[in-house]
């Protein structure tokens, strides 16, 4: 079943002859349980994407919809774009962006909270995903006296706490040494397996792709060609001039 | 989960230290509002506390407070004869600056008439009220002076033997309260080299007016400055009398000025206090406008300082509610401590004060409400700024 589905997405900024397409019109689909790489140089609008899918910067075309519901049909559809990332969103981040003034535990159960999860039972929750992640015995730590792997573990535990049904994760590991960028790519590889849940990960490092199902290339703001890798074979996938991959 | 109070736990020394730098400011918002009030209640402090039916002052003058006003020593029986009239009582008001206590100090002499005359000592804290017609005194303890401490003043030395807390003149200088004649002394007595310098003017003037020999030494104490003049005279009416008819009478007959207590009040106030009471009110203004722009700008910085994660916040989805709150709530507690830190500093500072602080209990909860609604509206800025960030911000730019 299709967690993610978009259709024509594109995002001009500007107007007239100052409009720059930093995306072209893209579609594709991601599955329940699916790891994808947003793979591309910079400038080549992976972020923008990311931003586009998440409603943060609502695209200016196209239609996306996320567990069958509409969000975007070429314009807002009434849904509430907080309300939806917080329910459905996980976010992780290159710079893990903790809220500093808060332990690791309360940085998790924050997620709960902001849906309606009561204080106890977010805690108990929290922890719980802190544990799965291995990173339980640093609850009660700041974020300030983690390591960076440990922050970056953290801001998983937050991103997975609601149980969102997609994953979105902008350069989890460009602010890691490569081992524990290895260490976090596996982690959200296990994630989708064990979760459930949709993981789209952006990424400029082709050597923290290993493993991820599919690998959309960008380049110059279009999807260029798609890398499916079923049992970990990747098969070069021609895309069709409007971007379409499904 | 209170964020608010997350964070202030996490910057709790600098949360501390600001609140005491704000607290200091309001303090001295809260004194002013005291020093004003002290200034209005000091001066007409000393016109409720005598509370004469008349006062009867020198012609065409605005006296005895506002303007000088002297009259012949002898008027207050002109006074006392006037029908309606039960008492007259004359009154001597002086302001000096002479070694008290070991030290230089201004204060006020009221010379009155110990023998029932009113404007004696009200206050009295300690001791006991005038008794002789000479060298006795009862002086204000901010002078610093003890019971039964032997004090000169000119050529005599009076013993305290009251000690009154709080009677001051409308400026706010203590009182020192002698019998008349002893404050008339006080106030113009003149050394011998003065008096002889004096004579000396006096006798060339004779002679220049053809008058020399005896009848110029005749004459001589007749020039000299005299010591017999008082500064108003208190009029208690009769019971039944008609205070506007015996003013009247009082102004037709011996042509001097007379006021009633609320004359006089409004006579200081829309006098000599007025330009004062402006003074201290644009200050005190200023100081409320400052200390809410101040407000403004550290919970403005607080919240810049938190604009990353307040980006992070809306990224994953926090409502603008939680973001608001969080401003409000630290801009409120900011306030709220502050305001009751500066409350405690006031009460600290108050007794040791050089001057009379008058603290009003709606003053101060209205200082509370302007200072709480200041706080909140201060908030908005940074709110208005908080809700105007992209969540993008998170992602790095």
């Amino acid at each position: 079943m299709a967690v993610l589905e978009i259709a024509g997405v594109a995002q001009t900024f500007g107007a007239g002859e100052q409009a720059v397409q930093a995306l072209k019109p893209t579609t594709l689909s991601v599955e329940a349980g699916e790891l994808v790489a947003l793979l591309g140089p910079s400038g080549s609008g992976k972020s923008t994407l990311l931003l586009a899918i998440s409603l943060i910067q609502p695209p200016t075309a196209g239609r996306i919809a996320v567990g069958g519901r509409v969000l975007f049909d070429d314009g807002p559809t009434g849904v509430d774009a907080r309300a939806f990332r917080r329910s459905q969103v996980g976010f992780i981040f290159q710079q893990h962006n903790l809220i500093p003034f808060l332990t690791a535990l309360e940085n998790v159960a924050l997620m709960l909270q902001l849906n309606g999860v009561g204080r106890r039972e977010s805690a108990r929750r929290a922890r719980e995903v802190m544990d799965y992640l291995e990173i339980g015995h640093r609850a009660a730590s700041l974020p300030a006296r983690m390591s960076g792997g440990e922050q970056q573990r953290v801001a998983i535990a937050r991103a997975l706490a609601n149980q969102p049904a997609l994953v979105l994760a902008d350069e989890p590991t460009a602010a890691l040494d490569t081992e524990r960028g290895t260490r976090v790519m596996a982690m959200l590889r296990r994630i989708a397996r064990e979760k459930g849940s949709a993981v789209i990960t952006v990424t400029h490092d082709h050597r923290m792709i290993e493993g991820f199902d599919t690998v959309y290339h960008l380049e110059d703001g279009r999807l260029a060609r798609v890398e499916r890798r079923p049992g970990g074979d990747l098969a070069p996938t021609r895309v069709p001039p409007d971007g379409a991959t499904r | 989960m209170e964020l608010a109070l997350k964070d202030i736990r996490r910057h709790v020394g600098k949360f501390l230290a600001t609140i005491a730098g704000v607290a200091m400011l309001l303090a001295i918002v809260l004194v002013m509002n005291g020093i004003y009030q002290g200034n209005l209640q000091d001066g007409v402090w000393l016109i409720d506390s005598i509370d004469a039916d008349l006062w009867v002052v020198e012609r065409g003058r605005g006296g005895p407070f506002n303007e000088s006003s002297r009259i012949p020593l002898d008027t207050y029986r002109s006074v006392a004869a006037t029908p309606g009239v039960a008492r007259a009582s004359p009154l001597a008001l002086y302001t000096a600056q002479r070694e008290l206590g070991g030290r230089e100090q201004q204060f006020t002499l009221v010379g009155y008439d110990v023998f029932g005359g009113a404007g004696g000592p009200t206050r009295l804290a300690e001791g006991r009220g005038l008794r002789v017609p000479h060298y006795e005194m009862v002086a204000d303890r901010k002078l610093g002076l003890r019971l039964g401490e032997q004090v000169a003043l000119g050529s005599d030395r009076y013993t305290v033997v009251g000690l009154t807390a709080g009677a001051v003149d409308s400026g706010g200088n203590p009182l020192v309260y002698l019998s008349l004649p002893d404050a008339q002394k006080v106030q113009f007595e003149q050394d011998k080299r003065a008096i002889t310098a004096g004579n000396a003017s006096n006798q060339k003037r004779l002679e220049r007016a053809g008058v020399t020999g005896e009848a110029a030494a005749r004459l001589l104490p007749l020039l000299a400055a005299g010591g017999s003049t008082i500064n108003a005279v208190l009029v208690e009416l009769a019971p039944g009398a008609d205070g506007a008819a015996v003013a009247q009478h009082v102004r037709d007959w011996l042509y001097l000025n007379v006021y009633t207590t609320e004359e006089e009040r409004r006579l200081m106030i829309e006098g000599r206090l007025s330009r004062m009471s402006a003074v201290l009110g644009l200050f005190r203004g200023l100081l409320v406008i400052v200390s809410i722009v101040i407000i403004a700008l550290i919970v403005y910085v607080l919240t810049i300082e938190k604009i990353r994660s307040i980006a992070t916040l809306k990224l994953i989805g926090a409502p603008n509610a939680l973001i608001v709150r969080l401003i409000v709530t630290q801009a409120l507690l900011l306030t709220l401590a502050s305001f009751a830190l500066a409350w405690l500093l006031r009460e600290a500072i108050a007794p040791g004060f050089p001057r009379t602080l008058g603290f009003l209990a709606h003053e101060t909860a209205i200082t509370f409400a302007v200072m709480l609604a200041g706080g909140v509206l201060a908030s908005l800025m940074a709110v208005w700024h908080a809700l105007r960030t992209p969540a993008q911000l998170a992602l790095g730019g």
